[in-house]
């Protein structure tokens, strides 16, 4: 039986203490969902990956794991999507600009964008999905000429609840970007595609020797792209899929994000389906 | 190294001696049949021939409610409690509760190394005791004699009239300094012997849970199961926890504090969208018992459970974990032998 190592403690960081970080902007996305655009001290770099999170401090409330949205290309200051959910987006929902929240992070593996250079990058988004998944396309977009194709399948519950509508409109102007949207149930005036996000794969035509598909979405939407991309033939390998889980610490010892043997927080949220396969608590 | 006798009539002056200058946490007996481990009072209320305690010392070093910050809301702002060293001698401490710290410190070193528990792990002297094995104790399964001396500073092995006293650091030498005993003559003993088992060698436990990931057992087990969380709560090297702010009466300040958590409740594997990915008992039993003999242990080659049966003796239902490892050896053998 080996003896462990009891590491000196000058040598550990201080894991649970936040930083202050102002918010500099606040814009309403729906009536439920806001973009906070947000300042660390002294204007430091967050110095993210796409995919990568951070954990929010309300004091009272407690602290929750968002995801970035906004893309490290562009420097300054970084972006949140809040959807109002519970006491603690309640509290935040109420914050206006020169405010503060803590922070900590950024937290997770986030994409890997030195593997997913050259690609033509598929990009599906479920919902909130994609407030996660906007840092990706627009670090693509910022870097344009490093990646191929730039396919972007956005699906929502209604078209009340389509979000960056703003931002959407420029993608569709982009010859560069091929946009595709669809909504479970759309109003009287929705003249666009109806249908689960599933019904937007079947009609892509994809290079599947240089397609990488990049999913977010709701827990019960992963399985169901998985099937359709697999059945385009995309090999899982080159599927990931950023999953969700409720964090209480962020640097893998609360043990609340762990699937498997396996921890969200630090070796996550983003796996390819192959890593996803060996992971039966995953999908 | 040559062992030292303590006469059980000497013990509460050793005791004595010990405190002169560390505080000393040693078990006591508590009600009718529990034994807790607390700080020293009265030397005479040290208890060194105990089954085992209800908690282990893992309470010292991640305490159950540990403030991790303390915030001002009119301001906006928190300071950080301060940091200090168990700096104490645990006296009577068993083996396996020795090995469950050390599976601790490498959880907090490894990764991420976190602050908080290691500044409060420093300063410990430990001067163990060994025991005699009860129908719970399994430890010996694991690889965890009852005289398993690894990490101890000092180690007392029970002898005929007292103990036989090992220093093995430094820290141990120096803390024996100025209490003279005579040379004890025999052979240490050997470790004693359990009569409880899991049947198989320990390097093939990894095989079997390999192989028991779909088994019959959790599903039969979990049966029985009230998803209490009573094993988490009460095992050595159980680390996963909860972290909640808590506000004052003047809502104007609040601590935000971390307590023991429980992957055997419902709510522990929760998300925010109120799906629970271990939705039902047998999923949460396996992941609690996997936690104990697969995922670390795959990292680190040794089973995170330590044999101290304190999750079997306290199960609300009788569930046992032995029962449960022996019954997917079982499985497993019995596959292979099909093959």
């Amino acid at each position: 039986m080996t003896e462990h190592k009891l590491m000196d403690p000058a040598g550990a960081r201080d894991l649970y203490l936040p930083e202050m970080a102002e918010i500099v902007a606040v814009k309403d996305l729906t009536d439920q969902e806001k973009l906070y655009e947000i300042v660390l001290p002294e204007g430091r770099e967050l110095g993210h990956k796409p995919g990568q999170f951070v954990a929010v401090s309300m004091f009272g409330a407690g602290e929750a794991p968002f995801s970035v949205s906004s893309s490290p290309t562009r420097l300054g200051s970084f972006e949140l999507g809040v959807r109002k959910v519970g006491m603690l987006t309640e509290m935040m929902h109420r914050l206006v600009p020169g405010e503060k929240v803590g922070i900590r992070g950024p937290f997770g593996n986030g994409f890997d964008m030195e593997a997913l250079r050259g690609k033509d990058l598929l990009i599906i988004a479920g919902g909130i999905g994609l407030v996660p998944m906007r840092s990706l396309i627009n670090y693509a977009i910022d870097r344009r000429d490093d990646f191929g194709r730039l396919i972007i399948c956005y699906g929502s519950h209604s078209d009340a609840e389509l979000l960056f509508n703003d931002e959407r409109k420029l993608w569709d102007q982009d010859p560069r970007i091929e946009h595709h949207v669809t909504v479970d149930v759309g109003s009287d005036e929705w003249t666009g595609n109806t249908g689960v996000i599933t019904t937007l794969i079947p009609r892509l035509e994809l290079d599947l020797s240089r397609t990488v598909a990049c999913v977010c979405g709701p827990p019960v939407m992963y399985r169901y792209v998985q099937l359709a991309l697999r059945s385009k033939g995309l090999p899982e390998k080159e599927i990931f899929m950023s999953l969700e889980r409720r964090m209480k610490c962020g640097v893998g010892k609360c043990g609340h994000c762990q699937i498997n043997n396996t921890f969200v927080c630090t070796e996550g949220p983003v796996y390819n389906g192959l890593e996803l396969k060996s992971l039966q608590e995953a999908l | 190294m040559t062992a030292m006798m303590l006469d059980n009539d000497r013990v509460v002056d050793f005791v004595t001696h010990l405190q002169e200058n560390k505080p000393v946490y040693a078990p006591h007996a508590k009600g009718r049949s529990s034994f807790v481990f607390d700080q020293v009072e009265k030397p005479d209320d040290v208890v060194l021939d105990y089954p085992r305690t209800l908690h282990s010392i893992k309470k010292f070093f991640l305490p159950p409610q540990d403030d991790l910050l303390d915030f001002n809301l009119v301001e906006n702002s928190f300071t950080e409690p301060e940091l200090k060293p168990f700096d104490a001698v645990f006296l009577g401490v068993h083996s396996y509760d020795l090995h469950a710290v050390m599976r601790l410190d490498y959880v907090y070193s490894q990764g991420n190394p976190e602050r908080n528990y290691l500044a409060r792990r420093q300063g410990a002297v430990f001067v163990g005791v060994s025991f005699t094995p009860d129908k719970h104790h399994f430890s010996g399964s694991v690889g965890i004699g009852t005289n398993d001396t690894t990490g101890f500073d000092v180690f007392l092995h029970i002898v005929d009239d007292g103990y036989a006293v090992e220093a093995l650091t430094e820290a141990g030498t120096d803390l024996l300094q100025g209490f003279d005993m005579p040379v004890y003559e025999g052979a240490l003993p050997a470790s004693a012997h359990f009569e409880q088992h899991i049947y198989v060698p320990q390097g093939k436990l990894l095989d079997v849970f390999d192989h028991g990931y779909h088994s019959v057992v959790w599903s039969d087990e979990a049966a029985h199961c009230t998803g209490c969380g009573t094993c988490n709560l009460i095992c050595p090297t159980c680390s996963c926890f909860n972290v909640e702010d808590h506000v004052d009466v003047t809502v104007t300040h609040g601590t935000r504090t971390r307590s023991w958590d429980s992957c055997m409740l419902r709510g522990f594997g929760e998300v925010a969208g109120g799906e629970v990915f271990r939705e039902n008992l047998a999923d949460r039993q396996r992941h609690r018992v996997y936690r104990k003999f697969k995922y670390i242990s795959d990292e680190t080659g040794e089973p995170w459970c330590v044999g101290c049966g304190r999750c079997t003796m306290n199960c609300t239902a009788g569930i046992s974990i032995v029962n449960i490892v022996n019954r997917l050896v079982n499985e497993y053998d019995k596959s292979r032998a099909a093959v």
